[in-house]
């Protein structure tokens, strides 16, 4: 279904999309006031110590050449050392990708397959009193904001109940041997359950109108009456021939939303303490540690755009009459 | 997959379809509106049924009411449909599925939207097969091309999606579909309206064909008279939700009674007819929001009187399995005289319908 010249073609419009995106960050980041050196080094330090430190790096050497390194490192993963925690970019930002991702790709997987069959059934009963109810409901839950959802979370269930951990991904002195341990363990997946369970509450409410939406659509049409007159169970005529049609836009939510996940929810983060990416950047920012911030955003555009191909992909998948790559 | 069974008591001696009085409503914002007004009519076997009028008659509805496929705001207010004398209105929908396909089937305008994009012609033809009968896929596949044989079509392209199909094939392929588990009656709503003319002709030979050599039945609905004359038996003219004339092809298309059959009758060009002989009757149907309180041609006919203005007139019984439903029936040579003229069509426009009517004599 899918072209080999045509994922060619896309491939290298990724490389090209990449390499446009790190060669604008490599320039905004020296647009900073105060360039590099001004979190780095410590004011009271003396001229030739600075002088040396700038020399170590480089910072004397023309920009392109210092943008040819910047781009041979970037190839070999090697994204420098964090100003503030002194340690490897690399395996930091790999450590939080990891934390943000167990998060989001949870809550994202429980919201869409809920949003997604709530809200064909949503879709089916339309016009009925538990229609408009369920439409109440979803409208409210969505509108929460999701930090004010997470509090209430917090201290319900954290503070008063005392049925789950009021924040952080381990109880302290755990430790384990591997990271698939360390993620499938019962301890995180017990600090899972108030985030995810708030990210839900948020999350959920797009697949299920986009779904819902798109069924009333879907329903109006004339394959929707064959399949009935064919003498098919309600069951039947929804998933198979409705809703099978009605999916294809929440795929495309699905994969950006993905790609977007990858910068966690800053708010949800700080609320449960969650080391994840997001909190990370926001506070590798406000430090000026650009190594990291530079690290995470070029990171965060590798998956949006690998997403939006892996969602152009899908569609081929799930609807037969597009054609990638034949225009 | 679950096969929809139930056990029905078919009446041998009644007929294949007896729709009576159906009223079928919409409930609207507005109130109820009334889309199909009290028709009766039937269908007996190895025959081929035509419902014929213009668009918004209603005539898309009776079929949705006879297959049970109102939307779900309209429903059949009163009167039946049976089929072999089993009352359909009032089956379950477990009932129904069980009879439905394999009993009576549809054919869709299969050229536009009526099979489902996204699988494959085979499997929503094996699937039709499978709701109603416990066989293996590879025996469904096969009976797939068969079928596909006997529409004219090419067994080796079965799996295709439907949009790499054209028009007139994905016709034939619903055909294909619709005749899967040898159905009794086929209710076919507009199945040529977006073909063209030569592929329309070939649809229309394979079904009267298919009448002949599997003996089912057919109502076909279309808003041309052109595609009813060329292949049915018996038809029914409908108007604003009434049927205007109702009986055996022949009978009416030689002696026409009704003044709105007249008018249809002019309107369609014949293959060797002078384009100028082409007359169109003025006007618009009425609003079925807002219904004239007597005959529902009433405005648009030139033979309208005073008496046309106090109630709809009810079907009388005209000659031979024909009837009509007019008041002027007695003035019938002469409106069939005038209503070749250009200019009797011309002043309905203008004129209030009273004044230029005739005088029952």
């Amino acid at each position: 279904m899918v072209n080999k010249r045509y994922i060619a073609r896309r491939l290298v419009l990724m490389v090209l999309s990449l390499f446009t995106v790190i060669t604008v960050l490599f320039f905004l980041f020296r647009q900073v006031p105060g360039g590099p050196m001004a979190a780095f080094t410590n004011p009271r330090m003396s001229q030739a110590a600075r002088q040396a430190i700038i020399e170590q790096y480089g910072l004397n050497d023309p920009l392109w050449r210092q943008y040819l390194r910047y781009l041979e490192n970037v190839v070999q993963l090697d994204f420098g050392q964090s100003f503030y925690y002194g340690s490897s970019v690399s395996s930091l930002i790999a450590d939080r990708f990891l934390n943000t991702m167990s998060l989001m790709l949870t809550a994202f997987a429980i919201s869409y397959t809920l949003g997604t069959y709530l809200g064909a059934q949503l879709g089916w009963v339309r016009g009925t009193t538990k229609e408009r109810a369920g439409m109440v409901v979803v409208l409210f839950v969505r509108s929460m904001p999701v930090f004010w959802t997470g509090m209430i979370v917090l201290y319900v269930f954290g503070f008063q109940l005392d049925i789950f951990p009021i924040g952080r991904m381990r109880s302290t002195g755990a430790s384990y041997e591997t990271t698939v341990q360390k993620f499938l363990s019962p301890d995180f997946l017990y600090h899972l359950v108030l985030p995810v369970f708030t990210l839900c509450t948020y999350y959920t409410g797009l697949p299920l109108l986009l779904m819902r939406n798109n069924l009333l659509e879907v329903l109006s049409e004339t394959y929707i009456d064959t399949a009935r007159a064919k003498g098919l169970t309600s069951r039947r005529v929804l998933f198979v021939h409705a809703a099978r049609n009605a999916i294809l836009p929440v795929v495309t939510a699905f994969a950006i939303a993905i790609g977007f996940a990858v910068g966690g929810q800053v708010l949800i983060e700080t609320v449960f303490s969650w080391p994840g990416l997001g909190r990370e950047m926001v506070q590798a920012s406000l430090r000026s540690d650009y190594p990291v911030a530079q690290g995470a955003f070029t990171l965060l555009s590798v998956i949006v755009i690998t997403m939006n191909f892996v969602a152009d992909l899908a569609y081929t998948y799930l609807d037969p009459r597009v054609r990638l790559g034949e225009s | 997959m679950k096969q929809a069974t139930a056990t029905f008591d078919f009446d041998d001696d009644a007929p294949l379809l007896a729709v009576e009085d159906a009223v079928v409503k919409y409930s609207t914002s507005g109130g109820d509106l009334t889309a199909v007004d009290g028709i009766s009519f039937s269908v007996s076997e190895n025959e081929i049924f035509g419902l014929v009028g213009e668009s918004g008659c209603g005539k898309s509805t009776v079929a949705q009411a006879v297959l049970s496929l109102l939307p779900s705001n309209g429903r059949i207010d009163s009167g039946s449909v049976r089929f072999r004398g089993v009352e359909l209105t009032a089956l379950s929908k477990r009932e129904l599925d069980a009879l439905r396909w394999e009993h009576f089937s549809l054919i869709s305008q299969g050229a536009m939207n009526a099979l489902n994009p996204v699988h494959r012609i085979s499997d929503q033809i094996v699937e039709a097969i499978q709701a109603h009968r416990d066989v293996a896929t590879d025996e469904a596949r096969e009976r797939v091309a068969e079928l596909f044989e006997v529409v004219g079509l090419d067994p080796d392209r079965m799996d295709d999606y439907p949009h790499q199909f054209s028009g007139g094939m994905k016709q034939r392929a619903y055909i294909a579909m619709s005749l899967a588990l040898d159905p009794d009656l086929i209710i076919a709503d507009e199945p040529t309206t977006a073909l063209d003319v030569i592929v329309q002709d070939q649809i229309l030979k394979r079904l009267k064909e298919l009448r002949d050599e599997l003996g089912i039945s057919v109502i076909i609905i279309s808003h041309d008279i052109s595609v009813i004359a060329e292949t049915c038996n018996r038809l029914g003219v409908m108007y604003s939700g009434k049927l205007m004339e109702y009986g055996n092809l022949k009978e009416i298309f030689d002696n026409p009674y009704n003044p709105y059959t007249l008018g249809l009758q002019n309107a369609f060009p014949t293959l060797r007819g002078d384009q100028s002989d082409l007359i169109s009757i003025p006007g618009s149907p009425p609003d079925i929001a807002d219904l004239p309180d007597g005959c529902r041609f009433m405005e648009r006919c030139p033979f309208a009187t005073a008496e046309c203005e106090t109630d709809h007139p009810p079907l009388e019984s005209v000659g031979e399995d024909h009837a009509s439903a007019c008041y002027h029936h007695a003035s019938i040579a002469r409106m069939r005289e005038e209503s070749r003229e250009r200019e009797t069509w011309d002043k309905t426009g203008s004129d209030t319908a009273a004044s230029g009517g005739v005088s029952d004599d």
